[in-house]
């Protein structure tokens, strides 16, 4: 154990040097860069902006769609004269809305007639203030519009209600799963989990990739540091040495991919997407619908992730004794890599449950894809295709460790190797 | 006394090809043993077998009366394998590799010490250790290995190609530091296609080629039995 816990230590401080951290400080830097970009835009959006008006009418109408819109957060600036010179005036100014309301408007709006507003849209690049604006403008004209149909059909139909005349049928929606039932609608629930899902399969892919980036690297490195059969032959088992490679290659793993969520936590955070809710938390029409996940669920779905660990880092770990350097290394990820990204994608854009067989069949022979759809299936009840899952990847993971350990205790360790030319023995 | 290594018979394949053919040697205690041949003879698959690398496909080592096949762990406890081409981890600070790798062997912590103090007096490097082995010229990377291999006075020291592409200056250290370790009741098994160098270091030789065992014995009397001058002639006359 001793000797073990030597070499693990020694494996870790292998695998985080010099390029990690620089990269993973790199990470984190640019994520906070954008997220403080992002959220400074927002800010922006959210805080008074000042807007241009030109109010060739000023009736009643005009007067109060202004006021409208000095309670909807913006500072109007009032333009005089000829529409023509303001547009021209704003041009070389730095707004960037102009809201023309037509002389006439007030008239034609009042007897329910057709009347216009028009706004000038100035681009002078992409945000999301500049955006914001014009959806503020657009719905404060859709309040308009809806207060003066409104006014129009009472006038009409001076005993009806005009919100029943506009919309006579009204629904009320249900979500049923399993057993229970709640009121809401499917697309709220359905939001609210792919809301939820959206980060798992990141620290997922995550997870997998560094950890089978990192423990190919170490043997690989091994290899063209020209150590590795100066430590094959020290006293320490060939199963701790394997064991000491995998365990370094997925702690580290495991760190870099916390340190991306630490960056990611940063720019959803100003996305409007709450992590924390997101990693297990739910809203109370999912609690209603047992669309929550318990301990238990939580203990199963640990036990996939880690099986699905497990078989990543003995797959790498074969695959890092075919590779002769760094580099040929580098490029062996790439089919660990393709086949964590099938399911990622699969997970995020469709339902396993509803795909055809032979795609399903394909999906789920991946072993990567059992953790992905595990929490689905625990939510919904799937419980048979859940164990199935950890059934499967146990085989799976059994076969490739033993034959990991076979391969690290016999000559394969050193005479393995991934070429496309004729096979040469050192003597 | 019984030697501290024997080989019975030895044959490895790798595939069709036939690299050990049946090779024969003992290695008494504190000698040095060399295995001499050209390029593909079988020296490296010999001293890889011997160190636990490979398994072979027929034969018997045994070592201070344990058997390869049965028990390699304590082979690994009582060798110690300087490959050809070696190298030390890169990152690593060259007393720290030193004491890595005699953590391995120590049985605590005090014992590690003294392993990398005499490595430390092995390799002559001194101040230098203290910079990390990525930065060690070929010469001073030897040194290290060499210094590691022989730290915990193994029961037997199996160097493959010891002064591989070192100068002739780095090259005549080497061979200093090997021969003056035996004088501790250090084995040496080593190998070089290097005859004359084999010829100064050996106790006793053996010319080995395409997998089998030539002849053997002392330089002397491998040099009377052939009429030669030097190992060379000798190898030369021998394989004719």
């Amino acid at each position: 154990m001793k000797k073990f816990s030597h070499l693990l230590i020694k494996e870790i401080k292998e695998l985080i040097n010099k390029q990690l951290v620089i990269s993973l400080v790199f990470i984190l830097v640019i994520f906070n860069f954008i997220g403080n970009v992002t959220r400074t835009e927002i800010k922006k959006a959210m805080a008074k902006q000042k807007i241009a008006v030109l109010d060739q009418d000023q009736s009643e109408i005009s007067r109060n769609i202004i006021g409208a819109l000095n309670m909807a957060n913006f500072i109007i600036e009032e333009k005089t004269g000829e529409k023509e010179n303001v547009v021209q005036e704003i041009r070389n100014s730095n707004l960037d809305l102009l809201v023309v309301i037509p002389q006439g408007f007030g008239q034609l709006a009042s007897s329910f007639q057709p009347a216009e507003v028009e706004t000038y849209s100035f681009l002078r690049g992409v945000s999301i203030a500049g955006r914001s604006k014009s959806e503020v403008v657009k719905a404060l004209l859709n309040s308009t519009n809806e207060y003066l149909s409104n006014q129009y059909l009472k006038k009409k139909i001076p005993d009806a209600d005009p919100k029943l005349l506009k919309a006579p049928i009204k629904n009320r929606e249900f979500v049923v799963v399993r057993d229970r039932q709640a009121e809401g609608s499917s697309g709220l629930v359905i939001g609210s989990l792919t809301a939820q899902g959206f980060i798992l399969p990141i620290i997922l892919l995550y997870i997998v990739i560094w950890s089978t980036q990192m423990v190919i690297t170490a043997i690989a490195m091994e290899k063209q540091n020209k150590t590795l059969e100066t430590l094959l032959t020290v006293p320490i088992s060939r199963g701790s040495i394997v064991a000491a490679k995998m365990l370094s290659a997925g702690l580290v793993g495991l760190l870099a991919a916390g340190i991306y969520m630490v960056g990611f936590r940063n720019f959803f955070s100003i996305s409007n997407i709450d992590v924390s809710n997101a990693l297990g938390g739910a809203t109370p029409i999912l609690k209603q619908l047992g669309l929550t996940i318990n301990t238990q669920g939580y203990i199963l779905f640990g036990v996939s992730l880690f099986l699905t660990i497990l078989f990543a880092l003995a797959l790498a770990t074969i695959l890092g004794v075919l590779a002769e350097d760094y580099r040929t290394a580098q490029s062996l990820t790439m089919p660990i890599v393709f086949l964590v990204l099938v399911p990622y994608f699969i997970s995020l854009f469709a339902d396993i449950n509803t795909m055809s067989l032979p795609a399903k069949i394909l999906v789920l022979a991946i072993p990567f894809s059992h953790p992905f759809f595990a929490m689905q299936n625990i939510m919904f009840g799937h419980m048979n295709m859940l164990w199935l899952g950890i059934a499967y990847n146990f085989l799976f993971v059994a076969v490739m460790l033993w034959w990991t350990t076979r391969i690290f205790a016999t000559d394969r360790v050193l005479t393995m190797k991934l070429k496309w030319r004729k096979k040469k023995v050192v003597l | 006394m019984a030697p501290v290594l024997e080989v019975e018979g030895l044959k490895k394949k790798y595939g069709s090809l036939e690299a050990l053919k049946g090779v024969s040697f003992k290695v008494e205690e504190g000698e040095i043993f060399g295995l001499i041949g050209p390029n593909g003879a079988g020296k490296t698959t010999t001293l890889r077998i011997i160190s636990t690398l490979l398994t072979p496909t027929d034969g018997r080592v045994t070592f201070l009366g344990f058997d390869l096949k049965k028990n390699p762990e304590k082979f690994r406890e009582k060798i110690s394998y300087l490959p050809e081409e070696a190298g030390a981890y890169r990152n690593m600070k060259g007393i720290d590799y030193l004491e890595f790798m005699a953590k391995f062997y120590a049985a605590d912590d005090s014992e590690a010490k003294k392993y990398v103090e005499r490595a430390v007096a092995i390799s002559g490097l001194g101040e230098r250790l203290k910079d990390k082995a990525g930065t060690y010229s070929k010469g001073m990377t030897r040194k290290l290995l060499l210094a590691r291999a022989l730290m915990t006075k193994p029961a037997l020291a199996i160097l493959d190609e010891p002064t591989s592409g070192l100068d002739v200056i780095n090259s005549l250290e080497v061979r200093e530091m090997i021969k003056g370790f035996t004088k501790e009741g250090v084995s040496v098994l080593l190998s070089s296609h290097n005859m004359l160098e084999v010829e100064f270091l050996s106790d006793r030789v053996a010319l080995i080629d395409r997998g089998l065992i030539l002849d053997s014995g002392t330089p002397q009397a491998l040099k009377e039995k052939y009429q030669a001058s030097n190992l060379e002639i000798v190898f030369r006359r021998a394989v004719q």
